[in-house]
């Protein structure tokens, strides 16, 4: 945790969540993220199956009977009045991604790092924008997983609601 | 009236594919399992095991999130018991105010042992706890079925 500032949002690259892609036969979900302006270019990011139905549930406004651990983050911050402001993807290395939650509270701002996962589970909670540094966007892996991907979906196709 | 509860160990419950978190008061008298998924479990064993991972998990993240604005768990309730479903409150101080937020018992499990806060149940969950039927399901377990951390 740092007090610094958080800095301006200049220069960052806005994410929407497209979807979670069940990778089947392991025990982990794919997070694709889609620029709004051209879609096409996704940024996938691997999380554990629990991470990913973190995400999942929130995209499918599935109403789960019981507050959730990302639910209960939520909580604490409507308890405090803590708002999340953003999120930014701000690293990666060796394919695992970095991200920093920027926090507000009457004023006082905070930065927490996070795992992209919760980072995000928490964003989609909070109707908080995501954003990806231009140099993390650049040095995204698996540019070319679109094809991949699509097949790894129609493979999938019936099984995710269950 | 509420009775102090200490996390006793984790166990794996294979008939249900779940896992028991195993609370015991300090007498070793009253017990509570609490039956919670298999991420639960993990948060809660890494806790007490005190791992570091080589990420922050949830918890942890859920931790800087309130060490963020110096709010403090101050104690962790399991509360109610509804339909086989356990109902737990964490108790938290901030800014000179008390809070209560209701929550699951596996996160504020995972939380409070993060806190090194102390964790309690409602004397009328854990009397609901003493009935016949668990005590007969307690009966077929055989200790090996324990887990290690019931040191």
């Amino acid at each position: 945790m740092t007090t610094s500032a958080p800095s301006s949002t200049h220069n960052l690259i806005e994410l929407l969540v497209s979807r979670v892609v069940e990778d089947s036969g392991t025990d982990t979900r794919i997070v694709v993220l889609t620029r709004p302006d051209t879609e096409s270019d996704t940024l996938t990011i691997w999380v554990g199956a629990s991470e990913g139905e973190a995400i999942r549930r929130v995209l499918d406004t599935n109403v789960t009977p019981r507050p959730m651990s990302h639910d209960l983050v939520k909580s604490f911050g409507e308890h405090f009045g803590i708002k999340t402001e953003r999120v930014v993807l701000t690293d990666v290395k060796s394919s695992t991604y970095y991200a920093t939650v920027y926090l507000s509270s009457k004023g006082v701002e905070r930065m927490i790092d996070a795992r992209p996962s919760d980072a995000i589970a928490l964003a989609l909670r909070t109707q908080a924008p995501i954003y990806v540094t231009p140099d993390v966007w650049k040095r995204r892996s698996g540019q070319n997983l679109d094809a991949w991907l699509n097949k790894l979906e129609s493979k999938n196709i019936g099984t995710q609601e269950v | 009236m509420i009775t102090q509860m200490h996390v006793k160990g984790l166990m794996f419950d294979p008939y249900n594919n779940a896992y028991i978190v195993i609370l015991r008061d300090e007498h070793q008298t009253d017990m509570l399992p609490i039956w919670v998924g298999k991420p639960e479990a993990g948060a809660i064993s890494l806790a007490l095991e005190d791992v570091a991972p080589p990420r922050p998990m949830t918890h942890d993240f859920m931790k800087s999130y309130l060490d963020a604005y110096n709010a403090k768990v101050i104690s962790v309730v399991i509360s109610d018991l509804n339909e086989n479903t356990y109902f737990a409150k964490i108790h938290l101080m901030h800014e000179d105010s008390e809070y209560t937020v209701d929550s699951r018992p596996s996160d504020a499990i995972a939380l409070a042992i993060r806190s090194q806060a102390p964790i309690f149940a409602n004397e009328s969950v854990i009397r609901k706890q003493g009935s016949d039927e668990l005590e007969r399901w307690l009966e077929n377990l055989k200790p090996e079925d324990f887990g290690k951390l019931d040191s």
